[in-house]
């Protein structure tokens, strides 16, 4: 540390005034938030102005305002968004479920329960993870076929309480083993079997990481559109997604308004939940390296 | 007496028997979908890909014929691969780098950290569905935002970015780019780690802000910059709907946005060569390993693992 100092320039030596680099830091990450932000803003504000004034100024204040662009893009399918976004909350509501009850089992089994092969299953729990799902992607899609599966939501939502999502077995693993074994060994001195102490103690227990798995598998349900592109074929079926898409083909960018007044209600659940459960999605990320 | 003893004995092995029951019991969900969804379909692609199959008739076998057609003669492969390298090498590295200054930077203990935490956060939660991807081909159009800023503060008239076959990919940069969010908050928990005496100790010796920066804080996190880079990597490689929304789901304009996942999809649902796509997967899923792999290897000369 000696030679570190010995080696130091001059500037570098003198310490900066600590209001002014505090005062650099709060501009930097005031202009870094209005970047971050200004194309959202722009799309919501863009959806309340009329048309022609859309593209006329930057200003992020209608001088107009009119919901009008949200009754075009209602109606602007042969299907009302309202159906489709009915799709949407069906499928996304249903993917929850499935991943809470399936993966939290999983999970139970893994922590707490002692059977022949735990481990191994455990390594090749951890390996799905890894795999892309495109290498898997064309039989199931086959499978699905042959079941006559295809144009239903059940490719979307069966395989969701398979557990097929083993993240988030993972994460509620982590949760699991930090809940104290004593628990469920004074539980099973009293005479409770493995399904009293799962209804009865982990699960009452684990209501924050069964949150963070709630959210994040709504959300992630709601923003999919792979699944349902390759899955749903009418209209009437189309998650809201899939209806954004084919409202971009439809309109051919000739109405801007309705299409971001559209955009902004697909948006609108996601930006919901973030506002309510802030702090759990930003520590889910912060504990686990969660993606997205 | 004897009844008693019956039950002594039978006891432990009703009980085992019974606690393998509730193991496979609870694991059944998952294990159903590990072989049915998971193992099962693996092996069949494996199968497909080594085959001609288009739902029309039953598996033609050729051999190794669609990897060799893949390395050797298909000239969209490569579009594909020229476009998600290209993706991958200049989003993964770019996104790190804002992560880290604005994580840096943030936790410099300024007040209202909660607030641009929160902000910074927003673009990446709300990822990648098709609002966004329409958002930013508006954002980049000939008309769009970047082209009005452009125009009012240098009076240069911008192209439309996303129809041109030069800039189009790099739009889809700038989207990885403005989602920078998790990334941030892992290394913000990581930023955490770093004992505060540290630093203390450092400016004890005269050691410079950058200093520090670059002898402490940057070795000490080499940890997470590697798993934020290895995730982050994985998750380029399977980019997927910007790419469909901006291009109509061509790739285009002239295969330019052709992103991998977006050719496989072609492959199979469009022109239903399933077995042509399923090499293709195969091969992504190589590619990905290969790169994670040399990560790992590449590892042991730049990580610090405090042990």
């Amino acid at each position: 540390m000696t030679d570190a100092t010995a080696t130091l320039s001059p500037m570098e030596a003198a310490t900066q005034p600590k209001g002014l680099t505090r005062a650099f830091a709060y501009a930097a990450l005031l202009a870094m938030s209005f970047v971050m932000l200004y194309p959202l803003l722009w799309m919501i504000s863009s959806s309340f102005k009329p048309e022609n004034q859309i593209f006329s100024t930057g200003s992020l204040i209608p001088e107009t305002f009119t919901a009008d662009a949200y009754r075009r893009g209602w109606n602007g399918l042969s299907v009302s968004f309202g159906w489709m976004f009915l799709n949407s909350l069906v499928i996304s509501v249903l993917a929850v479920v499935g991943n809470l009850i399936s993966c939290s089992m999983a999970a139970y089994a893994f922590t707490r329960l002692q059977f022949k092969g735990r481990k191994f299953w455990f390594a090749l729990m951890l390996g799905t993870m890894m795999l892309p799902q495109h290498a898997v992607l064309i039989p199931q899609y086959l499978m699905f076929l042959n079941f006559g599966w295809v144009n239903t939501i059940l490719p979307l939502v069966v395989p969701k309480f398979l557990a097929i999502d083993a993240f988030f077995i993972f994460l509620m693993v982590q949760f699991f083993r930090g809940i104290p074994r004593e628990l469920d060994e004074a539980a099973l001195m009293d005479g409770a079997g493995p399904l009293r102490i799962f209804f009865r103690i982990i699960l009452p227990l684990s209501t924050p990481v069964l949150a963070t798995a709630a959210v994040f598998s709504f959300i992630w349900t709601w923003d999919d559109f792979f699944a349902p592109l390759i899955y749903l074929n009418d209209i009437e079926k189309y998650t809201a997604q899939l209806g954004l898409r084919t409202f971009v083909d439809a309109t051919a960018q000739s109405d801007w308004g309705a299409l971001l007044a559209m955009s902004t209600l697909t948006v609108l659940p996601i930006f919901l939940l973030f506002v309510m459960f802030q702090r759990l999605l930003i520590e889910g990320v912060a504990t686990t390296g969660m993606k997205r | 007496m004897a009844v008693d003893e019956t039950l002594h004995y039978r006891a432990p092995v009703w009980s085992r028997l019974r606690g393998q029951l509730a193991g496979y019991g609870f694991l059944s969900p998952w294990l159903i979908g590990f072989f049915a969804l998971t193992f099962g379909p693996a092996v069949s692609s494996l199968y497909l890909s080594l085959t001609d199959y288009s739902l029309m008739s039953s598996p033609r076998w050729v051999g190794a014929g669609n990897y060799v057609q893949i390395a050797q003669v298909d000239p969209r492969f490569r579009a594909a691969m020229n476009v998600t390298f290209t993706y991958v090498l200049l989003s993964v590295p770019l996104k790190l780098i804002f992560a880290l200054a604005i994580a840096v930077l943030l936790n410099k203990g300024l007040k209202g950290l909660n607030w641009f935490r929160a902000i910074f956060y927003l673009p990446s939660l709300i990822g990648g569905p098709v609002a966004i991807a329409v958002l930013w081909r508006q954002v980049f159009a000939s008309d769009g935002i970047i082209n009005q800023v452009l125009m009012s503060v240098f009076g240069y008239e911008g192209p439309s970015w996303i129809a041109n076959p030069d800039t189009a990919i790099y739009t889809l940069v700038a989207l990885a780019v403005w989602q920078f969010g998790s990334s941030m908050i892992i290394f913000l928990a990581g930023l955490r780690q770093i004992p505060q005496d540290m630093y203390e100790a450092a400016s004890i010796d005269g050691a410079s802000r950058t200093r520090q920066f670059f002898k402490i804080t940057l070795p000490l996190l080499t940890p997470v910059i590697f798993f934020n880079a290895v995730i982050l990597t994985i998750d380029a490689f399977k980019a997927f709907t910007p790419a469909f929304v901006i291009s109509d789901g061509s790739g285009g304009p002239i295969d330019s946005t052709l992103f991998y996942t977006l050719y496989l999809y072609q492959e199979a649902f469009m022109n239903f060569r399933f077995g042509y796509a399923s090499a293709l997967a195969w091969v992504l899923v190589a590619i990905i390993a290969g790169f994670t792999a040399l990560s790992f290897f590449s590892a042991k000369y730049w990580v610090h693992y405090d042990d």
